[in-house]
Order: C-alpha cells, then sequence, then structure tokens
C-alpha cells in the first residue's frame, strides 16, 4: 500500500493550544494542601508534552493565572533556556518543563506580600491567549491550516465579577473559531460552561485530582477534528442567567437597557453603561415596561 | 467442450472500441488482434499488442486534438 | 457486467513506471518484527513511530500509556463513536502491524490488547524522562564561532543542490563522493551509461528531482540504509539517529561526544549531503540543518517550502492562462520546469512558460505523473499565490483550477483503456456448467467480466490454475 511518489497527503495541519493554569493560591485545593498544586502542574506539563507530542508543527503556549497579573511561563519571552538533555526526555519537553517551572516560581515570588489573594484574573488571561493565538495566526507560514483552543485548568469559585469581560473574551473567541475548553478542579463554574458552550469546546470537572492528567489526556488532548470521532463527555444543560452589570449577580429575571443591552437588577432612571435616560411616567411605581425575561 | 484463450481484457469507452475494430479490420497493425468481442465496452486482445496499440492510440489523440495556446505574445 | 473494478489493482499493464516512496510506517512495516524490537529500544524511534500513526491510534496509545495490564478490545472499540468504525479498525490495523501492541487475553477468556513492552517504556521515557540521555547531549563550552540559523539554511541547500546538480549534469560535478552516486545508482534515480560509464539520470530520477525537499531526503536516506549494512553500518542504530537529529533544535550545537565509530563515519555522510553542519572533520560538534529536522515532517503533507529561507522560498506563478512565471536563477530550477513546459522567455531573474498540451504530453510520456506535476507546482507556489486564497479556509489547491483540471484530463486522455490480463472461458456446452464455473471464480474472488448469454467468463491470470483444477474436478463428478 506504498503511496505513489507525489505529496498528496492532508492538507497540513498544526494545532495550537494555549493551557491556562490557575495558580491563584486562594483556590481551595492548595490552601487544604499546598502539596497537590506540585501534583497537579506536574499533570499538566506532562499533558502540555502530549499534545506536542501528536504533531511536529504543534505549537505550545502556557499563561500562568494569578490573583495579581497572568503571565507566559512558556514559552519565555526573549530568549529560551539552554536545555541540554539530563535523562531520555525529548530536548523540546525538558525545555518545557524547565521554563514553566522556573517562570512560575518568578510569577509567585512577584506577588504582593501585604495584599490579600484577590479572584484569579482569568478573564484577562484568557484575552492573552486569544492575543496570542491571532498573532501565531498572522506569523505562520501562508497556506498552513491551523487549528487553535484555548484550555483552563482553574479550582477557583465561580464569580460573576468579571462577567462582561468574560463575555467579551467568549463572543471574541467564538468570531475567531478558537475552542475554548475548561476543567474545574473544584467546584461546578457556570459561567465558564457557558463559554465552553458558546464556543464549542468541552466542559469537565474533575471528580477527583488523583487521576488529573488522566482526564486531561482523555478528554482535552483530541484536537477538535478528532472529537467527533471518540466518545466524549456530552454538553449537559448550560445556566445561561447573565449577571447583572450593577452588583455582578446572576439573575433570571432582570431589567435591560433597550439601547444597549445592559443588564440590571434594579431599575434606574440613568443607564450607567451607555448613559441613557429613561423617562419615567408619573410617581415613582416603577413601571417595567423594559422588563425581559432571561433564559 | 470449453475453449480457453490467454490475452488482455481491454475496457475502454465504445467510441474507443469501434476505432479499435477499425484497426483490426484494417490490419492497421499488421494482423488481426482482436480475440474476442466482448460488449459495448470490452474486447479481448491478444497481450503482445498492448504496447503498439498504445502508441498508436496516442498517435490518434494528437489528430485529433488542435493546439489552442498560441505561443506569441 | 463487469466486475473489473474489483481486481483492477491485480496486474498493472498500463506502461508508467511510477516511483514508489514509502514513509516511515510503510517503510517500518516491511521490516521483520525483531527489527522493530530492536528500533524500539530507541525513545527517539518510538516518538517518531508514534507521530507517524493515524490520529485515533495515537489517541489509543497515549490512553494506554499508563496502564498496566491488558485492555479489553471491546473496550478499545467503545473509545469511538459508531459512525467511525472504520477509522477505528485502520487505527487498531496500524498498530498491531508495527508492533506497536500486542493481543493478550484477558482473566475471563476474552481477548485484550497490550502495548509492547519496549514501545511503552521508551515512549514514556520520551515524554515523561528517565533513563539515559540520547547520545548527541553532552555538555559543550559555548562554540566561538557559533552558527546562526540562515548559515545553517544556505549550507543545507547547497549541499542538497550538489546532489540534484549531480543528477541532471549540470555543470557542478565536483564536491559529490562516490557514496552519494553509489546510492543514486543503488536507487535507480540514475544509471551507468552503457558507453562510457558515466552516470545518467534515469525516468525515476526525473520524478524525484519534482519531490519535496523532504521527501527526496528522505527516499535518499531510505536507499542510504539499505545500503548501510553492506558497508557494516547497523540500520538500526543510523534510523535512531537520524531521528535523534530530527528531534533537535535548529541553530543548536550537540556533542560527538561518546559516539561509536561507525556512527562518526555516518555523520560525514550526512554532512556531505548537508543535513548537519561541521566546521572540521574532527571539531567534536555539529550543527543540524532543516533538512535533518524535516525527516519527521515527510508524512504530514507540507504545505508552503519548508525550508523557509530566503532563496528557497516558491518561485512560480502559475496563471488560468497557463502561464508559468519562475523567479529563479537556478538552471536545476529551470531545468525542472522544463520537464513540462514550453519556455518562452529568459531573464536574469525570470523565466517565463506556457504549459501546452504537447509539453504536458511529453512529460507524460517520460513516466511522470499529472499529480506529480500538479504537486510540484504547488509546492513551489510563489508566496503571493498561497496569500491570495482567502484567509484561514483552504482551497483545495492554490493553482487555477482550470490548469489543474486541464493537466488531468491531458494524462487521462492516455489512459482511455485499463487493461487486465486474463484467461477467457467460453463455448460452454449448458448454462449450468457455465454457471457452476462463474460462481466458482466470482467466489475466489479472481472473475473479471462475464456474460450469460454468450457464456462467456474472463478470470484473472493468478486465478487461471486454481479455476481450470475446479473445471476438471467439475468435469469428473
Amino acid at each position: 500500500m506504498t503511496d505513489k511518489l507525489v505529496d498528496d497527503d492532508a492538507p497540513s495541519d498544526s494545532s495550537l493550544l494555549v493551557i491556562i493554569v490557575d495558580t491563584n493560591p486562594n483556590q481551595r485545593y492548595i490552601t487544604e494542601d499546598p502539596k497537590v498544586l506540585t501534583g497537579c502542574l506536574d499533570a499538566v506539563i506532562a499533558f502540555a508534552n502530549s499534545h506536542l507530542m501528536q504533531k511536529s508543527r504543534n505549537l505550545l503556549a502556557v499563561i500562568g493565572c494569578h490573583f495579581h497579573k497572568s503571565e507566559y511561563l512558556y514559552p519565555s519571552p526573549g530568549k529560551p533556556l539552554d536545555v541540554r538533555q539530563i535523562d531520555g526526555q525529548y530536548e523540546l519537553f525538558t525545555l518545557v518543563e524547565k521554563t514553566i517551572k522556573m517562570r512560575l516560581v518568578n510569577l509567585i515570588k512577584s506577588q504582593p506580600q501585604e495584599e490579600k489573594p484577590g479572584e484569579s484574573l482569568l478573564a484577562g488571561a484568557l484575552a492573552m491567549a486569544l492575543c496570542f493565538i491571532a498573532r501565531m495566526r498572522r506569523e505562520a507560514t501562508p497556506g498552513l491550516r491551523m487549528s487553535s483552543r484555548i484550555l483552563i485548568v482553574t479550582g477557583s469559585a465561580d464569580t460573576a465579577a468579571q462577567y462582561i469581560n468574560y463575555m467579551n473574551v467568549f463572543f471574541t473567541a467564538q468570531k475567531q473559531q478558537v475552542l475554548i475548553d475548561v476543567c474545574s478542579l473544584d467546584k461546578h463554574l457556570s459561567l465558564l460552561q457557558q463559554g465552553c458552550d458558546i464556543t464549542g469546546g468541552l466542559y469537565l470537572k474533575v471528580p477527583s485530582l488523583e487521576g488529573l492528567l488522566q482526564y486531561l489526556l482523555w478528554v482535552f488532548l483530541p484536537e477538535a477534528s478528532e472529537r467527533k470521532e471518540l466518545v466524549l463527555p456530552g454538553r449537559g444543560r448550560v445556566d445561561y442567567r447573565a449577571a447583572c452589570f450593577c452588583h455582578r449577580e446572576l439573575l433570571t429575571i432582570g431589567y435591560v437597557c433597550s439601547v444597549c443591552l445592559s443588564v440590571f437588577c434594579k431599575f434606574s432612571p440613568i443607564c450607567t453603561t451607555c448613559h441613557t435616560v429613561f423617562k419615567i411616567g408619573g410617581p415613582l411605581p416603577i413601571k417595567p415596561k423594559k422588563k425581559k425575561m432571561k433564559v | 467442450m470449453v475453449n480457453v484463450m490467454k490475452g488482455v481484457l481491454v475496457e475502454c469507452d465504445p467510441a474507443m472500441k469501434q476505432f479499435l475494430l477499425h484497426l483490426d479490420e484494417t490490419l492497421a497493425l499488421g494482423r488481426k488482434f482482436i480475440l474476442q468481442d466482448l460488449d459495448e465496452t470490452h474486447l479481448f486482445i491478444s497481450s503482445d499488442i498492448v504496447e503498439t496499440l498504445q502508441a498508436r492510440v496516442d498517435d490518434l489523440m494528437d489528430q485529433l486534438s488542435i493546439p489552442v495556446h498560441d505561443k506569441g505574445l | 457486467m463487469s466486475e473489473s473494478s474489483k481486481s483492477k489493482s491485480s496486474l498493472n499493464l498500463n506502461p508508467s513506471p511510477t516511483l514508489q516512496c514509502k514513509n516511515l510506517h510503510e517503510y517500518l512495516k516491511s521490516r521483520t518484527p525483531q527489527f522493530l524490537e530492536t528500533l524500539y529500544n530507541y525513545p527517539t524511534i518510538c516518538l517518531a513511530v508514534y507521530r507517524e500513526l493515524p490520529e485515533l491510534a495515537r489517541h489509543f496509545v497515549i490512553r494506554l500509556l499508563f496502564v498496566e495490564q491488558p485492555v479489553p478490545q471491546a473496550v478499545v472499540a467503545s473509545w469511538v463513536s459508531q459512525t467511525h468504525a472504520k477509522e477505528q479498525s485502520k487505527a487498531c490495523e496500524a498498530l498491531s502491524e508495527l508492533s506497536v501492541w500486542q493481543e493478550a487475553p484477558i482473566p475471563g477468556g476474552l481477548p485484550g490488547w497490550m502495548l509492547a513492552q519496549s514501545f511503552k517504556k521508551n515512549l514514556k521515557v520520551a515524554l515523561l524522562g528517565g533513563g539515559r540521555p540520547w547520545s548527541m547531549s553532552s555538555s559543550l563550552e559555548p562554540d566561538g564561532k557559533a552558527r546562526d540559523i540562515a548559515f545553517l539554511d544556505a549550507y543545507a541547500l547547497e549541499r542538497w543542490e550538489c546532489v540534484l546538480h549531480y543528477m541532471v549534469g549540470s555543470a557542478q560535478t565536483e564536491g559529490i563522493s562516490a557514496d552519494a552516486v553509489r546510492i543514486l545508482l543503488h536507487a535507480g534515480l540514475m544509471t551507468r551509461d552503457a558507453e562510457d560509464g558515466s552516470a545518467v539520470i534515469t525516468k525515476a530520477g526525473f520524478q524525484f528531482l519534482l519531490l519535496s525537499t523532504a521527501k527526496q531526503v528522505w527516499l535518499f536516506l531510505q536507499h542510504y540504509l539499505h545500503t548501510a549494512e553492506k558497508r557494516s553500518l547497523s540500520a538500526a542504530e543510523c534510523l535512531a539517529f537520524l531521528y535523534q537529529l530530527s528531534f533537535s533544535t535548529l541553530g543548536k550545537d550537540y556533542s560527538t561526544e561518546g559516539m561509536s565509530n561507525n556512527m562518526l563515519v555516518f555523520l560525514q555522510h550526512l554532512r556531505e549531503f548537508g543535513l548537519v553542519y561541521q566546521r572540521k572533520r574532527k571539531a567534536g560538534r555539529f550543527y543540524p540543518t532543516r533538512l535533518a529536522l524535516n525527516i519527521t515532517c515527510v508524512g504530514e503533507g507540507s504545505a508552503g517550502p519548508l525550508l523557509s529561507s530566503g532563496q528557497a522560498r516558491g518561485h512560480l506563478v502559475l496563471e488560468t492562462n497557463y502561464r508559468v512565471y519562475a523567479y529563479t536563477q537556478s538552471s536545476l530550477q529551470v531545468a525542472l520546469l522544463g520537464l513540462f513546459t514550453d519556455l518562452l522567455y529568459r531573464f536574469p531573474n525570470l523565466v517565463v512558460g506556457v504549459l501546452t498540451r504537447e509539453s504536458v504530453r511529453q512529460a507524460l510520456r517520460g513516466g511522470i505523473t499529472a499529480d506529480q506535476i500538479i504537486h510540484y507546482l504547488e509546492q513551489h507556489s510563489h508566496p503571493q499565490m498561497l496569500k491570495s486564497e482567502s484567509g484561514g479556509i483552504r482551497a483545495t489547491s492554490v493553482l487555477p483550477p482550470t490548469v489543474v483540471d486541464q493537466i488531468r484530463l491531458w494524462e487521462a486522455e492516455r489512459n482511455r483503456f485499463t487493461y487486465t490480463e486474463g484467461v477467457v472461458y467460453n463455448q460452454f456446452l449448458s448454462q449450468a456448467d457455465f454457471t457452476a464455473l462463474r460462481d466458482y471464480a466470482r467466489a475466489a474472488g479472481v472473475l473479471t467480466w462475464q456474460s450469460e448469454r454468450t457464456r462467456t467468463a474472463l478470470v484473472t491470470r493468478a486465478g487461471h490454475d486454481d479455476v481450470k483444477r475446479f473445471w476438471k474436478r467439475y468435469n469428473k463428478t
């Protein structure tokens, strides 16, 4: 079954994966036992290397997401580390592992000591990932077909504080045809699940941290085109509640500005987003004429 | 009794088959070469003629086509 | 009616000898299991083999990588959705062919799969670490005269073109060793001229020239490995080293320390072909070039030229009016273009040609296929042509479809006949006799054509003996 001497293989395909690792120290699994983070990180690195192992043209980026900033863990900006093999591991994989570990230490050291850890800046990290993807697409050789996706590995709880940023990022990703996968280590994350659903990615809450690598390899390693061939966890029900722009709370029923579609939990005569003034007819009993159902 | 013949099966469109029959009848290749006329699109011919035949068909195609491209300016 | 489609592949009388290029998978498949077993002791080979596997097979391997006992075959089958059963069986077949996994019974009698021990162990080493470092990674003092990537690209290109130039007999004949010539002769890409014994290019050689550089290198090395054993080099060792090179980093230097004598010889050969750069024979360090790195990319299809440095970019612009503009100064490229175009003008840096029926047919007569021409044009398309396509979504080809279709039509018009060697049975005495013979031949899969009305059946030559025996038996009863 030798092929003829022509290059009639499928069009060249490379796959770009950006992994966002939540390293915020206030995640519950870390506060309970800080050592678990090392295990999780090892799993993520092994997973990243498995991705690079799939095809020689596959690309990888890892972004560390902290509460004060997000930073590239791999590739490191500037000159790459000079790595020589220490054991039988493929040189590139050693480089990935070393770079990630070194840069993560730097990231954690740089965190402000006096501040209490706040929320992880996941939306910001996602935006960084999209920028990275856009750049790689621009730089790719013309004619090369590249599929891109983002994987978020996080143990943070669900908050609606970054709701608007999240939505902006999700719809940008959808437009750019970038898949967003989410691997939740702790709680159910309804907002990020929405993102998966919008962009066509997969959402998985791992039942236990023990076999994290296996979960990652089974569910998230196949790229978009391969996923339809494999049996993978389904979408499930997605909670599509929106968060109000005033108090960042998830609502089922609220007020929507007719001009800019901002969502509010209470009626206000001036829209805080676009400053449209709503006329109030008569005394104050609020006429909920802008009332809308959000499903 | 059953008859057994060795040769080559040729599959082609009906027009080409007619051309082969013509070659055969006019002894254009020096001799008869069709062993059996099977159907519209199949012929059974002797195997040593294949190469000559191929060259002949090439010639025919050359005569049939008219150059479309002028190499000029 | 006709059943020729079934057995068309059985015999190829159509006289176009096409050069065969096996990819790694096929190369390995043709080796013995013992040889594979030796190979799987090298993590590099495991990595390379892994990348050559079909998509699904890769996921099977990764899912089984950390499992120590056999996994039921039914479980493996359940990983794939029902609609893709075909891909699944293909993946399983590939894994078995390359002895990546073996059948292993599970307590309870179910058949199971288990990864080959050495493959599993060494793939894990490559992925996660452990084991011994590869041979060329001893630490080195920083090189005082380090070479940058642009230099290496230029060097590799120059060396490789030297080989190609030699093949077409262009002016440059120095700088190619007797070994290289021997390989070209062995591969059938060149042949000794009957009169003066000088090497001349063969039809296969021309087809070779039309390939992408990566494929050329790989094909060339395959023949090198074939001849390697004669020179007391171990093919397994060479192959492992080759893949080691292909997994190295461009622009980095590696040490020759600790390499066996055989491998040092091999390295010198690679140096000659431009796969590695060495300043001096005894420099103690070498730089792999892009040619060596690209070995792994052969199977993955290659859009765009692999040598992405300046002069190696594509240079062809093909227009819908069949005109070809080639921005090149290389006489080799011009000669190649001349194989299937009528050249019209020649300027210092530009050659203009036109694809005509005549020029293409000439190439076809020389054994070059339409696909090879099209792929050559595609391979060397000017970046401007690649850019003109709509962003992101790749059309099937960057070339004008009219031209591509026409080239294929020109090929098709030469192949208006399909020839199948065979044996005719006719003049049966009864319908029952005929039916018996026909049904037997059909069941054996050797029936090419039959007609009930004329009681005629056509059997492939390979099946003739068998059918004859059947007929004798049948007549006796």
